[in-house]
């Protein structure tokens, strides 16, 4: 009985703290709004104009349009730096992916350790990506880096890592992957931790070996976190800076020249801001055309 | 009933739990050697005679503990804003489920698929114009305005039940208050969250500090390292100073790494809820 009373009382300035809480609901976006307008959306949408303007250091900017597009288009170091990214994609993601999802499934085995050995392998991505440029220098090293030395050690010739022009961007492929592959280890472990444990244990009763399991439950199961991994890997890969910058510095020649690197020549060490500007929103649309393409493999094989 | 009999795993997982040590551990070793046994054949894990020369020789020619500092300071900063920003925002999102904020979420979460090497151009442009480059602010800004960070929080807060909040506000509490008193303590795991991988990449960000910064002032960890240290840092000589170079790889991988296996819980936590959103 007092509770209605209480209840009916309250109705009235209940209402009125609805519309309050709304109010205090968008007071709550707004600090977030200004530095999401000002250091990301604002910046987004003024990379646009400038990548439209000749715009040196020194002097003002003048509106050239698309000129800085089409000039893009007949520089042959653009198309190598799109080539290179595309390479780069397609050597170190497939390692990055499959070899995540192997590693989950490994240390989702009850094996003794397992605990430790994930926080081991997982350990390389606290490292940051400037130190693990000049750790693999050294490892990479041509003539006293101890990859090398195994190398000979076996009876194996000698590579030079990063200095061979065509070995270079594989190198440090590899050296991407022993730094993030935990990472997508991760993710995928949570994964298979949604996998109800019933499926498995009513196919090992029906006599389905590991591998059934694995392409008939596992798989298809865990396809939404697989494409969170492919989709997070080719964003990351595509956007590779840092370890080039430290390893190579975009050589051997232009061998591990990235858009990146390529955008970060042109518009810091040359200061053509707005070509390198259009360097960076061609990166966009080259990430954003292999994710549609790879969107669509992946709406495919869910159909299927 | 397993794809490959236990023991044969088990040197699997070895196998590759030392792959991805044992670069560390030659880091470690590589950098308590003095110069003239760093290039010495065969190459021993154990220093012969193990010293700190690098170490010092460091510390005396560069700035690295204020470049640390720095890091810290920003990285600090950085995430304190962005916990901050993004519970704030998230909550939000995730309450008040009006046709604006659902248009304002679409807009934030189509931003991802924008590189952000995109934005470094005019960032560096807007800071040039302010007279802000070379600064803490220029470092410690563009950082607060992260996505997921937004997305972790929201999502954490769809899944929040509101009848706690209901009963807050029925004995009168304040919107504002119900949010600090009520929601925030119940968030911890997924604030530690955004926290951990936050700290993560302002820790390890290069690209923009790189242009942005160009005194010892300033300077953070990861671009110190870089200029000084990397390939085409002033190695001239045919033999590169490894050394000192791995004394400072160490300096500012141990801490990282230690701080890290603390709270490795919350970067796993976080990193698997960025799995699973997509």
């Amino acid at each position: 009985m007092a509770n209605l009373v209480r209840s009916a009382a309250a109705a009235g300035p209940l209402a009125r703290t609805v519309d309050h809480a709304a109010v205090t609901r968008y007071l709550f976006l707004v600090p977030y709004l200004i530095v999401f307008a000002l250091f990301r959306f604002g910046p987004i949408a003024g990379g646009w104009l400038i990548s439209l303007t000749r715009w040196s250091l020194i002097g003002s900017p003048r509106w050239v349009g698309a000129a800085n597009y089409r000039a893009l288009w007949h520089d042959p170091l653009f198309w190598v730096s799109v080539k290179n990214t595309l390479a780069f994609t397609a050597v170190a993601g497939p390692m990055l992916v499959l070899g995540g999802l192997a590693l989950a499934l490994l240390v989702d085995q009850p094996l003794r350790g397992r605990h430790l050995a994930r926080v081991m392998i997982f350990a390389p991505y606290a490292v940051m990506s400037a130190v693990v440029g000049v750790l693999w220098n050294w490892l990479y090293d041509t003539n006293f880096g101890i990859l090398n030395y195994y190398l000979r050690l076996v009876g194996l010739p000698v590579v030079a890592w990063l200095t061979n022009e065509r070995v270079a961007l594989a190198a440090i492929a590899l050296t991407t992957v022993w730094w993030t592959v935990g990472y997508n280890m991760v993710i995928f472990l949570a994964g298979l931790q949604e996998v109800p444990v019933e499926l498995h244990e009513a196919a090992i009763v029906d006599g389905a070996t590991f591998w059934q399991r694995f392409r008939s439950i596992t798989l298809p199961l865990l396809t939404p976190t697989t494409y969170a991994v492919v989709i997070l890997t080719l964003i990351n890969t595509g956007q590779v800076f840092d370890q080039i910058y430290v390893m190579t510095a975009g050589g051997p020649g232009t061998a591990t020249l990235t858009l990146v690197q390529y955008m970060y020549y042109q518009a810091f060490q040359t200061y053509n801001l707005g070509y390198g500007a259009a360097i960076a929103y061609a990166t966009f649309v080259v990430l954003l055309v292999v994710t549609l393409i790879v969107q669509r493999l992946f709406r495919r094989e869910v159909a299927a | 009933m397993r794809p490959l009999p236990r023991a044969v795993l088990s040197v699997v997982l070895l196998g590759v739990v030392m792959a991805a040590i044992l670069p560390l551990v030659w880091m470690v070793s590589t950098s308590l050697k003095p110069e003239g046994q760093i290039l010495s054949y065969p190459p021993r894990w154990l220093p012969a005679t193990p010293t700190l020369e690098n170490y010092t020789s460091v510390l005396r020619r560069f700035a690295f503990g204020r470049w640390t500092l720095n890091s810290v300071v920003v990285a600090l900063a950085a995430t304190s804003f962005v916990v901050l920003f993004d519970a704030m925002a998230g909550y939000a999102l995730a309450r008040l489920r009006s046709r604006g904020s659902d248009f304002l979420f679409a807009l934030i979460v189509s931003m991802l698929l924008v590189p952000i090497q995109v934005t470094v151009i005019p960032l560096f442009l807007l800071f040039a114009e302010v007279r802000l480059l070379d600064s803490f602010t220029a470092l410690i800004l563009p950082t607060t305005a992260n996505i997921t960070g937004v997305l972790l929080m929201r999502q954490f807060f769809l899944g929040f039940p509101v009848e706690l909040e209901e009963a807050a506000r029925i004995d009168g509490a304040a919107e504002a208050r119900i949010w600090w008193s009520v929601v925030i303590p119940m968030a911890g795991p997924a604030l530690g969250a955004v926290a951990a991988l936050t700290f993560v990449s302002s820790w390890n960000s290069l690209l923009w500090p790189l242009i942005a910064v160009n005194s010892d002032q300033v300077r953070t960890l990861p671009v110190g390292i870089a200029q000084y240290m990397g390939s085409h840092a002033g190695t001239s000589g045919s033999a590169p100073a490894y050394g000192p170079a791995l004394a400072s790889a160490t300096m500012a991988t141990l801490p990282a790494l230690l701080i890290f296996l603390f709270l490795q819980r919350y970067f796993v936590r976080g990193i698997a809820m960025t799995g699973l959103k997509g």
